[in-house]
């Protein structure tokens, strides 16, 4: 999207694990300031991996960044550790282990640290009381363990402690895991109401297609490593192969499998051709 | 049990708390045994020592000074060997611990020389003997340590349930990952649980050599506490202080009524039994050995 | 095998045979002629240094056996060590036997029967657990065997005659040289065989994942006790063989700092490795010695002469340290990185394309 100077830029990322099997190759993405972007991909397309280098979590994984960098505000990234990438206003919500499990929930929320204001400009309190106006299960369960949270409470409680860090830049992995497709949808329009309220710049990851391009600005398609498809939400709802493999939307729905298989190899071509 | 042998498994129990303290601390923060803590215990007894010879007079403040040296230097332990090691096999750094252990020994009996010695009467202060109510005698050093003791475990407590940092260090051991992903920068709350852990140790290797005696061996003593926080769940406090308390008590009716052989074996008794009744300790949460 | 390093096997008896390539048979070759001349060149103290390795290596595969293959954590090898060398030193002094190879088996038939009861624990718990209830059941031992000897009168310990095969005493240090190296390579031997066969295979995937391991049919409770049984009577036979060889019994030195002596010969090693608890017993059994040589190899000023005993203490401890900084997972390891780093040179590394 041109004009503004992006949030965040990805540039030809290329991410190396045990310095031998290349994860994500020539990858750039940009999230420009108050966006909200999506990328969508199977399991193993190297949604994770991106996520990992920009939040500064490589180095626990035995990775490396071999190419490419990574611009937040201008600045390179690349190096940085976890709280610090955290301090300059990146607060990442992981696919797992997204809570303390010996910790209360208020104490999940103390324990995120304040970093910055990104978060519209206000202080700490104002917005923990706006998170519980967001979440209230929150306030009603704050001084209960997190073992006895549902999962769609977890994943509210993993998303307010990560606002809690103020940050400018929400990076959300997997958010839709083992979450019924009711909750999920409640939870969609709760981010969105945040996303609203504070101005946040949003990088949206999941497998779960029809919600990023319900929720994103724009979109990126990973597959294997590599982005192979990117653009606005209806040049992605318009494109046959989008709709086919990742919105499960076929044309033709008893087709048999030889001729799926041609298609795989047709689009195959098409993405690499 | 008369009331002077209650007295001394009271007494017991504080150095066997404070040691065992060092011990949770550290494994909270690391998931190792610290095989070194018996040997911070005994140097920061002859921190306090060196202190005290070499000018220090004010008893309050040497002892902090030995506390606060003991701390660093078990910060300094932690960033130069354990950090390196995140991510490495439990095994190794449990060893390493180990080898440090060694190290440390051998440059306190390079330093101070093996001799006796007694640090209380480099500070010319004399180790009275109290008298309590029911006919109870203990020495001035043993009273002190029981009062500290009880003050610095429930300031810890507190410390740990209460205080903004207390939450994130509790967040940094549970799950580090996390807690770097919430802006917690854990090698700092690491150190200072290491630090904590020499704290604890520190004062108990205090008392045992205004008490006793100080030379490089009473390291040992801490190996010899290994079975109390081992008996309370590595990773409770509460529990280790509770598992004090019973170990204390059964060594010492073990050495008055039965036999004196069986004090070191006690505890180990004592661990076995909860391993077949409650393996995961007393408080302790149940859990695997896996990586750092 | 490295990435990239052109070794292709050409029949299934080279690729399931353990000497697989050439080099490793001329290698194996070598090192048998100078294991086996080395008691005609080596001087009588370094026969003596290598007859302690030899006792060492036995012990540290036993206990490479239990944590390294089975996963099972144990801290217990001093007390089954003390039982072997107090069930050698009863033999003789209560029931006159002094044959050598029989109180050998005595021994290891207490030591499988110790490993029976130590292992119960295992059924049960896991991990930092089962390493307590282990270090508890040593310490019964330990106590047990300190009430004998209390009980004897001997303070200095029970004293044990020279092994003897019929008419053949072993008496100098070379005869014992070749006593201990056949045994120490017979144990070896039964252990790589051990851990080719379907037992040895049963033991890792209960180390990786038992749950897993059990669902896919492996009966759990067989295979980890007969790993606490396999090491507890291995290490009970080396405490035997290490009180005829040192001679006499004493219970201050089996201590739990014996324990972590061989723990640290097999993580040192390699866990998982038969040649890294080899190598680890040699290292950590002659590494005083060797720190020993390298201190007097130079002209040392009076004043440190007196803190000669401190500074090796504590340039042991450096290399420990140092060692597992370095490299976690043992010599061996750090062995297949020198080589994969030689294999792959000039290029650092090998990139398997994903797609």
């Amino acid at each position: 999207m041109p004009g503004m100077d992006p949030l965040l830029r990805v540039h030809n990322l290329e991410v190396t694990y045990h310095r031998r099997l290349v994860a994500i190759r020539n990858v750039s993405v940009v999230v420009p300031e108050g966006a909200v972007v999506g990328i969508i991909g199977v399991n193993g397309a190297g949604k994770t991996t991106l996520l990992r280098a920009i939040s500064g979590f490589l180095p626990g994984e035995d990775a490396q960044i071999t190419e490419g960098d990574i611009l937040y505000r201008g600045r390179s990234i690349k190096g940085l550790q976890p709280h610090e990438t955290c301090s300059l206003g990146i607060a990442l919500v992981p696919e797992r282990d997204k809570v303390f499990p010996t910790l209360t929930v208020e104490e999940n929320l103390e324990a995120a640290r304040w970093r910055g204001n990104g978060s519209g400009g206000g202080s700490r309190e104002a917005l923990l009381q706006r998170l519980f106006d967001w979440f209230p299960v929150l306030k009603e369960r704050r001084r209960q363990l997190t073992g006895y949270l549902s999962g769609g409470e977890r994943q509210m409680l993993a998303i307010a402690m990560a606002l809690l860090n103020g940050p400018s830049l929400l990076l959300i992995d997997e958010m839709s895991l083992g979450l019924a497709p009711s909750v999920l949808a409640d939870l969609e329009e709760r981010l969105r109401a945040i996303r609203d309220e504070l101005g946040l710049t949003v990088l949206l990851v999941d497998q779960f297609a029809a919600m990023v391009i319900r929720m994103s600005d724009y979109c990126y398609v990973m597959e294997n490593g590599g982005v192979v498809f990117d653009g606005p939400p209806e040049r992605l709802l318009a494109h046959e192969d989008v709709r086919e493999f990742y919105l499960g939307m076929s044309d033709s729905s008893q087709a048999a499998k030889s001729y799926r298989e041609v298609k795989q190899y047709r689009r195959r071509r098409r993405w690499y051709g | 049990m008369d009331a002077q042998l209650a007295a001394q498994v009271v007494v017991l129990a504080s150095f066997y708390s404070l040691v065992g303290t060092g011990y949770v601390l550290v494994y909270r923060a690391s998931r190792v045994l610290n095989f070194a803590n018996g040997e911070l215990m005994m140097l920061a007894a002859y921190f306090f020592f060196s202190l005290a010879v070499l000018g220090q007079r004010l008893l309050p403040l040497t002892v902090l000074m030995a506390l606060v040296l003991a701390a660093v230097l078990a910060a300094v332990i932690y960033l130069a060997t354990v950090r390196p090691m995140t991510g490495y096999p439990v095994f190794s750094v449990v060893l390493m611990t180990v080898g440090l252990a060694i190290v440390l020994r051998g440059i306190a009996e390079l330093v101070w020389r093996a001799q006796a010695r007694y640090p209380l009467e480099a500070l010319h202060l004399p180790n009275r003997p109290l008298t309590l109510p029911a006919g109870v005698t203990i020495t001035a050093v043993e009273a002190a340590e029981v009062g500290a003791a009880i003050a610095f475990i429930g300031g810890i407590l507190a410390f740990l349930r209460l205080a903004g940092i207390g939450v994130q260090m509790r967040a940094a051991a549970d799950h580090p990952v996390l807690a770097s992903q919430r802006g917690i920068n854990i090698h700092l709350a690491f150190a200072l649980s290491w630090g904590l852990a020499a704290v604890a140790a520190g004062i108990a290797g205090l008392a045992f050599a205004a008490n006793v005696r100080l030379e490089p061996n009473i390291a040992e003593q801490g190996l010899r506490a290994l079975a109390v926080p081992l008996a309370g769940g590595l990773t409770s406090i509460p529990g280790t202080v509770i598992a004090a308390l019973i170990v204390a008590a059964s060594e010492n009716l073990a050495v008055r009524y039965a036999d004196p052989l069986l004090a070191g074996v006690v505890p180990y008794f004592v661990i076995l039994a909860f391993i077949v009744l409650r393996p995961w300790g007393l408080l302790g949460e149940k859990e695997e050995l896996e990586r750092v | 095998m490295a990435a990239g390093s052109g070794y292709l096997y050409t029949s299934y008896t080279r690729a399931l045979a353990v000497l697989d390539t050439t080099f490793k048979k001329q290698c194996l070759s070598a090192l048998a002629t100078a294991v086996i001349l080395f008691p005609l060149v080596g001087s009588n103290y370094q026969v003596h240094l290598v007859n302690l390795s030899f006792i060492a290596v036995i012990g540290a595969l036993s206990q490479n056996l239990l944590i390294g293959y089975a996963g099972q954590v144990s801290l217990g090898f001093a007390g089954l060590f003390a039982a072997g060398g107090f069930t050698a030193a009863l033999m003789v002094k209560e029931l006159g036997f002094s044959a050598f190879l029989p109180v050998l088996a005595a021994a290891s038939a207490v030591g499988v029967l110790l490993g029976v009861l130590i292992g119960l624990p295992a059924l049960r718990v896991k991990g930092l657990y089962l390493a307590i209830s282990t270090l508890a059941l040593h310490a019964v031992i330990i106590y047990g065997v300190s009430e004998y000897q209390h009980r004897l009168g001997g303070s200095a310990g029970i004293v044990m005659p020279k092994p003897s095969f019929g008419p053949i005493v072993i008496n100098s240090d070379r005869e014992w040289y070749y006593l201990l190296g056949a045994l120490a390579t017979l144990v070896t031997l039964a252990c790589i065989n051990l851990t080719r066969s379907r037992v040895g295979r049963a033991w890792q995937a209960i180390r990786d994942r038992d749950i897993v391991a059990a669902a896919c049919g492996i009966p759990l409770l067989r295979y980890k006790s007969l790993a606490f049984v396999v090491s507890s009577g291995l290490a009970a036979m080396a405490g035997a063989v290490d009180a005829y060889h040192a001679g006499f019994v004493s219970a201050e030195k089996y201590s739990f700092l014996l324990t972590v002596q061989y723990l640290a010969m097999v993580v040192v090693g390699g866990l998982g490795s038969i040649l890294g608890s080899v190598l680890g017993a040699f290292v950590i059994t002659l590494l005083p010695f060797i720190i020993d040589f390298i201190v007097h190899a130079f002209p040392t000023p009076e004043r440190l002469l007196i803190s000669v005993l401190q500074l090796q203490r504590i340039a042991f401890g450096v290399v420990i340290v140092c060692m597992f900084l370095l490299e976690p997972r043992g010599l061996v390891a750090l062995w297949e990185r020198v080589k994969t780093f030689f294999q792959l040179w000039p290029f650092k590394f090998v990139v398997a394309r994903v797609r």
